[in-house]
């Protein structure tokens, strides 16, 4: 105030004092924000912006010329191996999500309920597998699932089935599976911390109020546990969508994803345009679901 | 035998080796408003959960007139609770919070409307339809807790502390409204609280409980004059305690010897015949019963000790002395403030000699 009193130009010293206080108001922010935004410009946004640049040149196997074209994007529309990859994408990703969601909820549900004691012995139980290396569980699952495997061996000398099962391995089934093995703390934790945030009160005024425990679960504890499964939705579906490894190699032909078809256009037929352009379809569909998922579950409401 | 109402019969429970409520016996009228008071820990919520069939208890019977309910889940029951942190659904309006209830029973969707509509009016909550409970203030979810509760009209309510988390002005308005709710809707109240004070406002009748026992059920006046032993005395209101000899007994009264403080004739309020030479016993006097004065009070046959005024507090209403008595305890003594400049007659101050007198009527002999 002193300067901006004291000087012949107004105007400027007024200008430096306010700049001057925003810093002072916003320097620990700045501080604090600064070094993720680098972060994230530099290994995020960056590439990003380069691959959707190139997702409009024109590209052939192992050439890519600048310039601006739709030729990738129609190629993907067009081309019905890369259209069914997108379809197995989408039916592997969300049938395997609802899946781990009948699965986890039981299990969050009776682990909110328990004592204290139980109730962290069977939290290290459902993380310490997490813990167990990827290709160890693959092989595990190979072992399990195979045609002469644990399961089918099993089951012909039960003399359930005459012929082993095929549609154990390679398939979208195993890719399912082993995908939910993978991801099922994932589910159950949020969930399970959703629900242990409801306070029993809250039960217990519903029920005096004539609610039956059925009552109670579909008008009260499934709606208060949404955040909890949205959280695990952006958690694990969105992940799921992207996955390559699993479907190579547990998923056989018909169990490939997009991420596969990404991965083949980078790696093997060296077509980084339509690599991109295929991985920005992803996105964007990706994107428009999970806007979709919150405009429907209300979860902006609850948060 | 008349079997409208509530009867609670020998009801027990324990959580592990702790016993939380210890063979429990009350019942309650039709449209009575009935408190359960007592400390913290006491086993005032777990009375009320057995009531309202969120706890099974170990031993004991419910009964809601002369029907056993003891095991029938709670959304049997024609019972409703209403919970000290308010427990609104929150991620339901005021509006849906309010038609749980009926919706559960079936109402049809036109009449839910209309009596949500009128309670909210009742309550001046008009407009309050489409508001969460987070964007009401605490006195207002309360009130919308009660409207959820009672709308369904059941024939007992049971009420945990309702208005534990409010301020004191709020928390007295809303005692006058629950007041003319319950007379306007006719229904039986079970109210817990362990504010002493509120129970005599509110209670036609009070149970004081103490570790898990009823030890005395009255209406307030009796809870207050008359107090069975020394920790009703102690728990409701002030008084004075001390610790004596019986010396001898005359009728209704008996002299007790208080050690410092001399003879004390006093009565015992639930008669005399228990007490013996020799038996050592709790006198309670309500320091509102006893006189200051500086000069040798001289009413017939009352108690009288002489001491130096250690204290004054100021109270507004009221003006608390506590005086030592010779070399002994100190007395605390309440005078109504009823002169302009609110000070005592006889301007009675600091390091004062005084003297305090009461009846023996007023001296209440009770067993430890
Ligand atoms: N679920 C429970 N498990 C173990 N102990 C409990 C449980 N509920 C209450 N208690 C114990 O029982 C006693 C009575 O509790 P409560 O009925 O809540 O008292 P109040 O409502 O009078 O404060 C307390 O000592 C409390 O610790
Ligand atoms: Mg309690």
């Amino acid at each position: 105030m002193t300067v901006a009193a004291s000087s012949p130009q107004p105007e400027a010293p007024r200008r430096r004092a306010q700049w001057r206080y925003w810093l002072g108001q916003y320097a620990g922010l700045l501080a604090n924000l600064t070094p993720p935004l680098l972060y994230l410009l530099a290994f995020f946004y960056a590439p990003m912006s380069i691959l959707l640049v190139m997702s409009f040149w024109k590209s052939g196997y192992m050439t890519l010329r600048p310039g601006f074209t739709l030729e990738n994007y129609i190629t993907f529309f067009t081309t019905p191996v890369y259209l069914k990859a997108l379809s197995n994408t989408f039916f592997i990703a969300t049938g395997t999500m609802l899946a781990l969601i009948v699965v986890a909820y039981p299990i969050a549900f009776y682990l909110a309920r328990m004592r204290p004691r139980y109730e962290r012995l069977i939290l290290y139980l459902l993380i310490i597998p997490v813990e167990i290396n990827f290709l160890i569980r693959i092989f595990a699952w190979k072992i399990a699932l195979g045609r002469s495997g644990i399961i089918n061996s099993a089951l012909m000398a039960a003399g359930l089935i005459r012929e082993p099962l095929g549609f154990l391995l390679y398939s979208k089934f195993a890719v399912g599976l082993v995908l939910m093995h993978e991801w099922l703390p994932y589910v159950v934790i949020p969930v399970y911390l959703a629900l242990k945030g409801i306070p029993p009160e809250i039960i217990a005024a519903a029920r005096s109020l004539g609610a039956s425990r059925w009552d109670v679960f579909w008008h009260i504890v499934l709606p208060l546990s949404v955040p909890g499964l949205f959280a695990s939705f952006v958690l694990v579906y969105i992940p799921m969508l992207g996955e390559f490894a699993v479907p190579a190699l547990v998923g056989g032909p018909s169990g490939y994803m997009l991420g596969n078809v990404i991965e083949n256009q980078f790696l093997s037929a060296g077509n980084w345009g339509l690599g991109s352009a295929i991985g920005f379809i992803l996105l964007t569909v990706t994107l428009a679901l999970v806007a979709l998922v919150v405009k429907v579950a209300g979860v902006e409401k609850l948060l | 035998m008349s079997v409208a109402g509530l009867q609670v019969t020998h009801l027990s429970k324990r959580f592990g080796k702790k016993v939380a409520v210890q063979d429990v016996s009350f019942s309650v009228q039709p449209n009575e408003f009935f408190c359960l008071l007592g400390p913290s820990g006491c086993g005032k919520t777990t009375i009320l959960r057995m009531i309202g069939g969120l706890l099974m208890p170990d031993t004991g019977r419910v009964a809601l007139n002369g029907r056993d309910i003891t095991f029938d889940p709670p959304e049997k029951r024609d019972i409703n609770i209403v919970f000290q942190n308010y427990a609104l659904f929150p991620h339901m309006t005021v509006y849906d919070n309010i038609a749980f209830g009926p919706r559960r029973q079936g109402w049809p969707e036109d009449r839910i409307r209309r009596e949500v509509g009128r309670l909210l009016d009742i309550a001046h909550l008009a407009g309050y339809e489409r508001k969460y409970p987070r964007q009401l203030s605490g006195g207002e979810q309360q009130r919308v807790a009660l409207l959820r509760a009672l709308i369904t009209r059941p024939q007992v309510l049971l009420l945990d502390e309702p208005l534990g988390a409010l301020d004191l002005k709020i928390r007295q308005q809303l005692q006058l409204e629950l007041i003319n709710i319950q007379d306007a809707f006719h229904i039986t109240f079970i109210y817990v609280t362990h504010d002493q004070s509120e129970a005599l406002a509110m209670g036609d009748r009070i149970a004081v409980m103490n570790q898990g026992r009823i030890l005395q059920i009255g209406d307030p006046r009796t809870i207050y004059e008359a107090p069975v032993n020394r920790f009703v005395a102690y728990f409701i209101g002030n008084t004075n305690l001390f610790e004596g000899t019986v010396q001898e007994v005359v009728g209704a009264q008996a002299r007790v010897a208080v050690p410092e403080v001399g003879d004390v004739w006093g009565v015992c309020p639930h008669g005399a015949q228990a007490l013996r030479p020799g038996l050592a016993v709790t006198l309670s006097i309500r320091p509102e019963k006893i006189h200051i004065s500086r000069h040798e009070p001289r009413q017939e046959g009352w108690n009288r000790v002489a001491g130096v005024v250690q204290d004054i507090i100021y109270l507004g209403v009221s003006t608390e002395y506590i005086v030592r008595l010779g070399q002994g305890p100190t007395v605390r003594v309440f005078t109504q403030n009823l002169r302009p400049n609110g000070d005592h007659a006889e301007a009675i101050t600091w390091d004062d000699p005084v003297w305090v007198a009461w009846r023996p009527a007023h001296a209440l002999i009770l067993p430890d």
